[in-house]
């Protein structure tokens, strides 16, 4: 991760701050910064978001391959989640330098999606067996200022929405070989339901209280916060915790209370977004990478 | 709890004032005249004077320079620089400060508590420690210019010193205006350091006690809520302002901050808010007086 | 992905009959009360772990647990100088976590070289430790604490917790408190404590379709959650619910580890001197 260094008084100034309800760029302990969200920016996927969260960038692309289901799920499609930390986003990123975060945040992402309810799997399933379709998920950093888990969440969320699987046809021939046909008509797609993919919330816990979307300044003064993914209804998929320090019992579950509150309010402006993004047609303005 | 979320919008360009005569990018002949000295930002190639970097050209009698608009720090002695300590070495420490190489703050060129004639005692060495540790922020003045670029600074004056509570802002240091005085106790009660280096510094006005310890004592008393809304406030004025390539001094702090008083303090929290009215306003005000202003 | 040239692998792959066969038949039947199997252990119950100080000669400390057919071996190496200087943490120790999972351990046969899953279960287990361990005591150098399990009937990152924390005390290294760790399962509404393998990947869906996991690591005599890690479709009442039982789950096992490392100090300890 990006890391800043911060001295012990703006430590100290930083954590009254937080304790006042008043955090060092204006903001109370439970407001995002603002987000920029844009959905269909590469055109080579099946669907791409690109969402910037203060100074922070994520670019995730969707693609649908047919592959084979796993064995244990013979009627389920599966999603492979990748995130590249790129070496624009900080030098430390360079060589291997990405690939600690990159696998912890990708690791993080299978577990927020490995439940029954998140995506419909069912649905990606051509024939039982042998095809389904796989998404691949591929979250590309272009800049870190903190809260990478929110931002590529919410990203996700809003490429799932913009993808469209092409239409397949199972044909059997005579001998019994099921053949795979693409529909003709590129516009002639399936959508995928998006409405209970969750929306992931970081709580940083600096001094006694706990702040959302924490910048690198409010990361480097704590020392351990709480990943909650939540879904529209306030359903939890993961909980995990992150950084050296540990937590008291009581406010680990004050933080879970936090965390299903935001999280649950995240998801209406972000669809009614997607919505009104959708409704605008092309008239809508692309502004892609020069925003 | 609040989330803005929005579509994104291309940024309106704000009309640019002032014309820049000339502008060169990298490989662009300045002149095949072979009186002219090459300076800083050029080479000669086949006797043609041609820039290296993209900037503006600026002559000066026989020389001609480009300076470039968007650099790293280059300091000259006298400038007044903010930095961060990254290391601790013997009877040295060096010091983060946005330009090239990490700057120099000799053992020899603080102010130990004990007053000016103290002598440097291996005491002192030993405990360099107890002053400045790495992360620590400091306020300097450039002493010297070492022939790599190197800095060295010294913060032998009663101004300079550790900084306690508040927030640092970075800019590019091409967007500080050199003036008189970089430190500033402005009226709407809060105190700026406007580093030559781009690196600004926000803090309450300190009282009157403070000055006792030589600058080495740091206040970790809570700041009063009203002080905090004020220097966040300022932060974001000065991001703002930045993000629109608004030359930094006092005044257009002060115009933009006033303008700002408008609207809520989170809703200045990005560089979209109606920054661009809050310009148009500092420009006016700010940019027809330019130079002379004096501090409050 | 980088193969290991040096074995002879089989086909690039292959299957365990045993995942064909249909669910439940071969699974026993962990329906949504421990009535049946596992002898009389209630929901809220944790197995009875036996676990040992000290029996890898040449680590500087080594744990064995067992609970139930979970089996987990781990060895503390450490503390010596850190190999890779970096710059940044000098004065505090660093701290190395490293989960093996034996190829064997599961029903699919796993992979030697260390794959993405293990490297995360790695993750889990350094941050659970790190906050138990007194890490400022030890400038400059580095702990490596490798844990292999041998036998996965569920929960095993919880005993993995457990297992670390027994052997970097045999190994003397100072640290705030024994961190525990304990697992549950949820489904429907019974939350089962401990979960055995069979329950854990109980495919039989509860009446109300959620079932999650979670993991917790508890420093019991600080009261402080280290780690936590949960996965699932869960509502935040069932998460707390479940949270505190593996906190009681914690509590539970926590004199009998007291136990294990009172006995290994004993049998450390020169004979008195008559």
């Amino acid at each position: 991760m990006a890391t800043v260094q911060v001295s012990e008084a703006e430590k100290v100034y930083i954590l009254h701050g937080v304790r006042d309800d008043l955090r060092v760029d204006g903001r109370g302990c439970e407001d995002y910064r603002h987000m920029d969200i844009e959905t269909d920016v590469v055109s080579n996927t099946d669907g791409s978001a690109k969402v910037s969260l203060g100074y922070s960038d994520v670019l995730v692309g969707v693609k649908a391959e047919v592959g084979k289901p796993r064995p244990a799920l013979p009627d389920q499609g599966y999603l492979e989640f990748f995130v590249d930390c790129s070496a624009n986003a900080t030098p430390e990123f360079e060589g291997r330098g990405g690939e600690e975060l990159g696998l912890e945040l990708s690791n993080t992402l299978y577990k927020v999606f490995s439940n029954k309810q998140s995506v419909d799997l069912h649905s990606l399933c051509i024939s039982p067996g042998e095809h389904c379709w796989v998404l691949y998920v591929d979250v590309l950093l272009l800049q870190c200022d903190g809260n990478l888990f929110d931002a590529i969440s919410i990203a996700i969320k809003a490429a799932l929405f913009n993808t469209r699987i092409p239409k397949v046809h199972l044909s059997e021939d005579e001998e019994g070989g099921k053949e795979i046909e693409l529909s003709d008509d590129p516009y002639d797609c399936v959508r995928l339901n998006v409405e209970n993919v969750p929306c992931i919330v970081t709580l940083c816990k600096i001094g006694h209280r706990h702040v959302v979307d924490a910048t690198l300044q409010e990361k480097a003064c704590s020392v351990a916060s709480l990943l909650i993914a939540t879904t529209h209804r306030g359903t939890v998929t993961c909980v995990r915790k992150f950084g050296g320090g540990s937590l008291d019992p009581e406010s680990i579950f004050e933080m879970i209370e936090t965390g299903k509150r935001v999280g649950k309010a995240l998801h209406t402006p972000l669809m009614e977004l997607l919505k009104e993004e959708e409704s605008l047609g092309k008239k809508r303005q692309k502004v892609g990478f020069l925003g | 709890m609040a989330a803005d979320m929005r579509l994104p919008t291309r940024r309106e360009e704000v009309p640019l004032q002032g014309t820049f005569a000339n502008l060169v990018v990298p490989g662009d002949v300045i002149t095949t005249d072979t009186g002219f000295m090459r300076g800083h930002g050029t080479y000669v190639d086949d006797e043609k004077l041609t820039a290296s970097v993209a900037g503006e050209v600026e002559r000066v009698n026989k020389l001609i320079c480009v300076r470039p608009l968007k650099t790293r720090f280059n300091g000259e002695v006298g400038d007044v620089v903010v930095g961060r300590i990254t290391e601790v070495q013997q009877k040295r420490w060096k010091v983060e400060t946005n330009s090239r190489l990490d700057s120099v703050l000799l053992l020899s060129a603080v102010n130990l508590p004990g007053g000016e004639l103290r002598r440097r005692s291996a005491e002192d060495e030993l405990s360099m420690r107890d002053y400045l540790q790495e992360g620590d922020l400091i306020s300097a003045e450039v002493q010297n210019v070492f022939t790599d670029g190197a800095l060295s600074l010294h913060t032998r004056s009663l101004k300079y010193g550790k900084l306690g509570q508040g927030i640092l802002v970075q800019v590019s240091p091409s967007l500080v205006k050199r003036q008189k005085t970089h430190f500033h106790n402005l009226p709407c009660g809060a105190s700026v350091i406007l580093g030559n280096n781009g690196y600004i510094w926000l803090y309450p006005t300190p009282g009157q006690l403070d000055e006792e310890a030589g600058g080495y004592y740091t206040s970790m008393e809570p700041v009063q809520l009203a002080d905090r809304e004020v220097i966040s406030r300022l932060r974001n004025c000065l991001l703002a302002l930045a993000a629109h390539k608004v030359l930094l001094f006092d005044t257009s702090v002060l115009y933009c901050y006033e303008s700002s008083l408008s609207h809520q303090v989170q809703a200045s929290v990005t560089c979209h808010l109606p920054v661009n009215e809050v310009l148009i306003e500092t420009r006016g005000h700010g940019g027809g007086c330019d130079g002379d202003t004096t501090p409050p | 992905m980088p193969v290991d040239h040096r074995r002879i692998r089989g086909p690039d792959e292959s299957f365990s009959p045993r995942l064909f066969l249909p669910s439940g038949s071969a699974k026993c039947a962990a329906a949504e009360d421990r009535r049946s199997g596992d002898g009389a252990r209630g929901n809220m119950d944790v197995r009875a772990i036996f676990a040992r100080c000290g029996l890898v000669s040449q680590a500087k400390g080594s744990a064995y647990i067992e609970a139930g057919n979970t089996k987990v071996i781990c060895s503390v190496y450490g503390p010596r100088e850190t190999e890779r200087r970096d710059e940044t943490e000098m004065k505090r120790g660093k701290l190395l976590a490293d989960v093996r999972l034996a190829p064997f351990s599961c029903r699919k046969r796993g992979q030697w070289i260390q794959g993405t899953e293990e490297k995360d279960l790695s993750q889990f287990l350094l941050e659970s430790l790190r906050p138990g361990v007194l890490l400022q005591k030890y400038p400059r150098s580095q702990i490596e604490v490798c844990v292999m399990v041998l036998e996965n009937d569920g929960a095993f990152l919880a005993h993995a917790v457990t297992c670390a924390s027994l052997a970097l005390a045999d190994a003397g290294i100072e640290m705030y408190d024994v961190v525990m760790g304990c697992a549950a399962r949820r489904s429907g509404d019974a939350v089962l404590l401990d979960p055995t393998f069979a329950e854990e990947h109980d495919e039989h869906p509860s009446p109300s379709g959620k079932e999650s996991r979670l993991t917790l690591a508890l420093m019991p005599a600080m009261n402080q959650v280290s780690g936590l890690q949960a996965e699932g479709e869960m509502d935040a009442e069932s998460l707390v619910e479940a949270a505190r039982a593996c906190m009681e789950g914690c509590y539970k096992l926590y004199p009998v580890v007291q136990q294990t490392l009172l006995k290994s100090v004993r049998k450390k300890a020169p004979p008195p001197e008559s």
